[in-house]
């Protein structure tokens, strides 16, 4: 085989490649359906609305390498939310309200990572039994009420530009690009794959796959805790219920991504990729006049759609 | 550290070579991406840095209600689509799914990309949607609220469907007809924050005190919008307190609710069932002499006031006071400069409800 | 190597053997939990074992009772299923357009669980040929369903279903509640097949070590489908339970179930990994919720802490039972 043809192979079957044509393919579409779809203004206004997921999908690919699962991120960003905007109504400072809320968000996502491991509890379980009792600590804590009274400085988060640019862009560059040196670049990122591939043998080879999972469960609180900041700031509320749906678009992402739900593979550029394509398809829908309750239709078949052709081109690859 | 000494990586538990590694896998992948972004960007068509504003191009009235797939806004959208047609204008109406003040403002955010000429929105909560709305009206856009005000330096108008204390006075009035103007009563309510209901509220117990001080309000407990946990928290509350004079279901949901809950254990004729609800699913219930009587407003007529108020806007003859010629509801008030009012509470009972079909 | 426990050595089993072996059933702390709990809410509030306030926990967990009975069928073949919510809500929009247009029960019984059986299917064969994994399709049938039920209704909700359909919700035999008896019959049916049918066996066995049922030669494809597709009709009938005690039937119906059905799975002592639980177990779970929730109420808990319960529960569920297993199966 020729190394044009070699070269040509591998790029087809590269699931990344595969995925940005998908993203092309689905531009191209939303700017048929509607003409203001392809604008500057709107594609930089569409990125204001996936840094939070997109923050989240960082964090949970690490978790679904390793072949775990962790659904309560929608609710750990309610808590984390409602933690920002009713400590700070009690008097706190803002900024310190704001770090409050990463400390919530990540000892949420600790307490996720110690139940999992100290008890060796399925995490499927166990971020379902913490989706209902952190969105339930959310609304019993508040009265499902709410906090929009902030300092104008706080809009700064979800809500200023650098330019044209929306602020929280930067931040969510940041850190693909911090997430991905962790996961592609250093031990730590081994260990996790390692342990997505066969635990047991990573295990015998010395893998401290405790410490590990502890590290990604609580790492994930982390990044729900900055998009809570960030998703705060834009709606300008603080309320129980934030973020309540939000775990299906992360796993949708990091899934559509080419993660294996059984671990031992995915990458960074797949997991932005998924991130992208929901976000211009519910921007895209939704600007073409689609009403809500198709595009609602839309992203659950796209979720099956977007597994089935992943399993496909997993196996034609192996 | 290992990784930089070798040329070989681990990745995934297998040798991989470093351009395995980095080349087409990651790093290519988001830089094509980039690439294409910043072509996209720069090559397609600018479009002018404000959505929206009138002028040029036809009437485009963008309308959201609380949330889609509840018969009160299904309602609502039938009179807005009516008002569309008589005036000639394109009317977009649409919502989220679910009655969240986030996904609101995030749809609004994308509206104003959409060149609406105005646009209006009943508000799960009226601080959340103010920056969005802002953003709108900073755009050009006309903006103003319907049914649930936002608040009212983020919009110009609010086209309110009868005032709270009409409403809370009136519920209480039809209570006390059917229990003579005393007991303890329970309200079912959709949530505890909801501005609207919060206010319908303090009506209440304001009319009780002036005009029933033998009436009060035992417990307000939250339905949620949700049908089966309206019947399983009155049957609850009934069993628990059997000496309830009535029960007020002060959202569409809530009264059949109530009213489901009241028939099951049987109790209908004693305990009193009234409050706010739509019409149509309510007929069963005044039909079987559950609900003597309930009280709303037209909310067809609400959807279509919305629709000419925003055109008026649109058009610029809003008028700042007096009256308003709306279509075929003719004069209607204005009870502020920012507000217009749709009219007084409609009540129904087994006599006119046949009338209506919403 | 463990030593194999011979309880057989001897006629004679002493009380603490008993005990022991009682112990290890999956559904043991669930059990002795429910008990405890019933007996706390009946001292603290003397309205909780009033004949009423019980039946009325046992219907208002008979449509969780019901689907958990067949979602743990599915559990312990190793699969999950999150998409019941939708499911049901689907199948009640069946229930009552059918009951509006053509009346009786049978017809609109029968449309639901065939849409149910449908749906059923479809995850089924998704999972199995599909090759996606369980909590993927189901997560995407949760949010299509759920898309399907809003576009087929357009929004608008079924109202004034005739009372001969709303029989399955309404109606009573001999003083008991048709939901209690449907949940108690399906439950003795589950029981049944679970243990004594080859289906139900398979089950067990795909759960507990899929690789060793495949080489076994089990129909491992055919066991899960059969899963799935029972889940549906099970959603079926709750539904058509549910819309005879709701007497309408709303775009946003059974919105959140999933979650309960899954937790009182595995409250009751199934274990997610698969291999391990009993229909008594799912029973369980679904009695313990309602009392549960039931009890918040009477005790004047405000509803707004009950997802907080709920999700805590369900954390000492798997908790105690890693506990549970660690003590009695012997850490010896």
């Amino acid at each position: 085989m020729s190394a044009a043809a070699a070269v040509l192979r591998r790029l087809t079957f590269s699931r990344e490649v595969v995925l940005l044509g998908v993203l092309i393919v689905l531009m191209i579409v939303m700017s048929i359906l509607s003409p203001f779809f392809l604008t500057v203004n709107n594609l930089l206004n569409t990125s204001r609305f996936f840094v939070e997921v997109g923050l989240m999908s960082l964090g949970m690919t690490l978790i679904i390498i390793t072949g775990g699962i962790d659904l309560s991120v929608g609710s750990n960003l309610g808590l984390s939310s409602v933690a920002i905007g009713f400590s700070f109504a009690a008097g706190l400072p803002l900024p310190l309200a704001i770090v409050l809320g990463l400390v919530v968000g990540t000892a949420a996502g600790l307490f996720n990572g110690l139940f999992i491991t100290l008890l060796d509890l399925h995490p499927l379980v166990v971020t379902l039994g913490t989706f209902a009792l952190f969105q339930g600590l959310a609304y019993g804590a508040t009265g499902a009420e709410a906090v929009s009274d902030f300092p104008g400085w706080f809009a700064y988060f979800g809500q200023a530009y650098l330019g044209p640019v929306p602020g929280q862009l930067f931040i969510f560059i940041v850190a693909v690009v911090m997430v991905w040196l962790i996961l592609s670049r250093s031990r730590f990122g081994r260990y996790v794959y390692a342990i997505g591939n066969n635990e047991e043998a990573a295990r015998f080879s010395g893998v401290p796959i405790r410490r590990v999972k502890i590290a990604i469960y609580s790492g994930i609180g982390l990044l729900v805790g900055m998009a809570a900041v960030i998703y705060t700031s834009r709606v300008y509320t603080a309320r129980g219920d934030s973020g309540l749906g939000l775990e299906l678009d992360v796993i949708s992402a990091v899934v559509l991504g080419g993660a294996s739900i059984y671990g031992g593979s995915g990458t960074i550029a797949g997991t932005v990729l998924g991130v992208l394509i929901i976000a211009t398809l519910r921007n895209g829908l939704t600007l073409a006049g689609v009403p809500s309750t198709w595009v609602l239709f839309v992203l659950g078949v796209l979720l099956l759609v977007a597994v089935f052709f992943n399993e496909f081109f997993r196996v034609k690859e192996e | 550290m290992p990784v930089k000494e070798s040329k070989m990586h681990r990745k995934g538990g297998r040798n991989v070579s470093t351009r395995q590694m980095w080349g087409f896998k990651g790093v290519r992948a988001l830089l094509l991406m980039a690439l294409i972004l910043i072509a996209a960007s720069c090559g397609v068509g600018q479009q002018a840095q404000q959505g929206g504003g009138g002028g040029g191009g036809p009437t485009k009235i963008c309308m959201m209600p609380k949330l889609v797939g509840i018969p009160y806004f299904n309602a609502a959208e039938k009179g807005a689509k009516e008002a569309a047609e008589q005036l000639d204008i394109q009317l977009v109406y649409d919502g989220p799914t679910e009655a969240k003040a986030a996904l609101q403002s995030q749809m609004i955010e994308q509206w104003i990309q959409q060149q609406c000429s105005a646009i209006t929105v009943a508000a799960n909560d009226p601080n959340a949607l103010a920056p969005a709305m802002k953003k709108a009206g900073d755009a050009g856009i006309k903006t103003g609220a319907w049914d649930a005000d936002v608040a009212q330096d983020a919009r110009d108008v609010f086209v309110n469907q009868a005032t709270f204390e009409a409403i809370g006075y009136k519920m209480v009035d039809l209570m006390a007809e059917q229990t003579g103007g005393k007991g303890k009563f329970l309200v079912v309510t959709g949530s505890l924050t909801a501005p609207n209901q919060v206010a319908w509220l303090k009506y209440m117990r304001e009319r009780m005190k002036e005009k029933y001080p033998e009436m009060s309000i035992a417990s307000v407990q939250p339905g949620e919008e949700d049908l089966q946990k309206g019947i399983d928290i009155t049957k609850n509350y009934l069993q628990a307190n059997p000496d309830t004079a009535g029960v007020f279901g002060i959202t569409s949901v809530a009264l059949p609710g109530a009213a489901e809950a009241v028939k099951q254990i049987g109790r209908q004729g004693e305990v009193a069932v009234t409050g706010l609800s739509t019409p149509n699913e309510m007929k069963p219930y005044v039909n079987a002499g559950v609900v003597e009587k309930f009280a709303l407003w037209n909310t067809v007529d609400l959807g279509y006031l919305a629709v000419y108020v925003a055109n008026a806007q649109v058009e610029g003859n809003l008028p700042k006071s007096g009256t308003f010629k709306a279509g075929r509801l003719g004069k209607v008030k204005m009870l502020a400069p920012d507000e217009v009012l749709l009219g007084p509470p409609v009540v129904f009972s087994k006599e006119n409800i046949d009338q209506y079909d919403f | 190597m463990s030593e194999a426990r011979a309880p057989t050595e001897g006629r004679r089993v002493s009380r603490g053997e008993v005990l022991r072996r009682f112990m290890v059933r999956p559904e043991a702390p669930a059990l002795v939990f429910l008990a405890v709990l019933v007996a706390a809410f009946s001292l603290s509030s003397d309205k909780f074992l009033s004949g009423t306030n019980f039946e009325s926990i046992v219907i208002s967990v008979a449509v969780l009772g019901i689907i958990a009975l067949a979602v743990n069928q599915v559990v312990l073949c190793g699969e999950i299923d999150i998409s019941t919510g939708s499911m049901m809500g689907l199948c009640a929009v069946a229930a009552g357009a059918v009951a509006l247009s053509t009346g009786g029960l049978i017809l609109p019984l029968l449309a639901a669980v065939a849409v149910g059986a449908l749906c059923g299917a479809i995850n089924g064969l998704l999972v199995t040929a599909g090759r996606i994994p369980s909590i993927i399709v189901t997560l995407g049938m949760l949010y299509a369903l759920r898309g399907v039920i809003l576009l087929v209704t357009g929004g608008t909700w079924i109202t004034g279903v005739p009372n001969e359909a709303r029989v399955l919700g309404t109606g009573t035999v001999l003083g008991v509640g048709y939901p209690v008896i449907i949940l108690f019959a399906l439950f003795l049916v589950m029981e049944l097949v679970s243990r004594h049918s080859t289906w139900g066996r398979n089950v067990f066995a795909v759960g507990g070590n899929r690789r060793a049922a495949r080489f076994a030669g089990l129909p491992i494809d055919r066991v899960r489908v059969l899963a799935f597709t029972l889940v549906g009709v099970f959603v079926g009938i709750a539904s058509v339970i549910y819309m005879g005690r709701a007497g309408s039937v709303q775009t946003n119906t059974g919105t959140g179930l999933e979650l309960q059905v899954v937790a009182a799975v595995v409250i009751g002592g199934t274990s997610i990994s698969g291999g391990r639980g009993s229909s008594l177990a799912a029973l369980t779970g679904a009695v313990l919720i309602g009392v549960i929730l039931n009890g918040l109420v009477l005790l004047g808990v405000p509803g707004i802490w009950q997802q907080a319960v709920l999700g805590a529960l369900i954390l000492l569920a798997v908790a105690t039972d890693v506990l549970r297993r660690r003590l009695v199966e012997g850490k010896a």
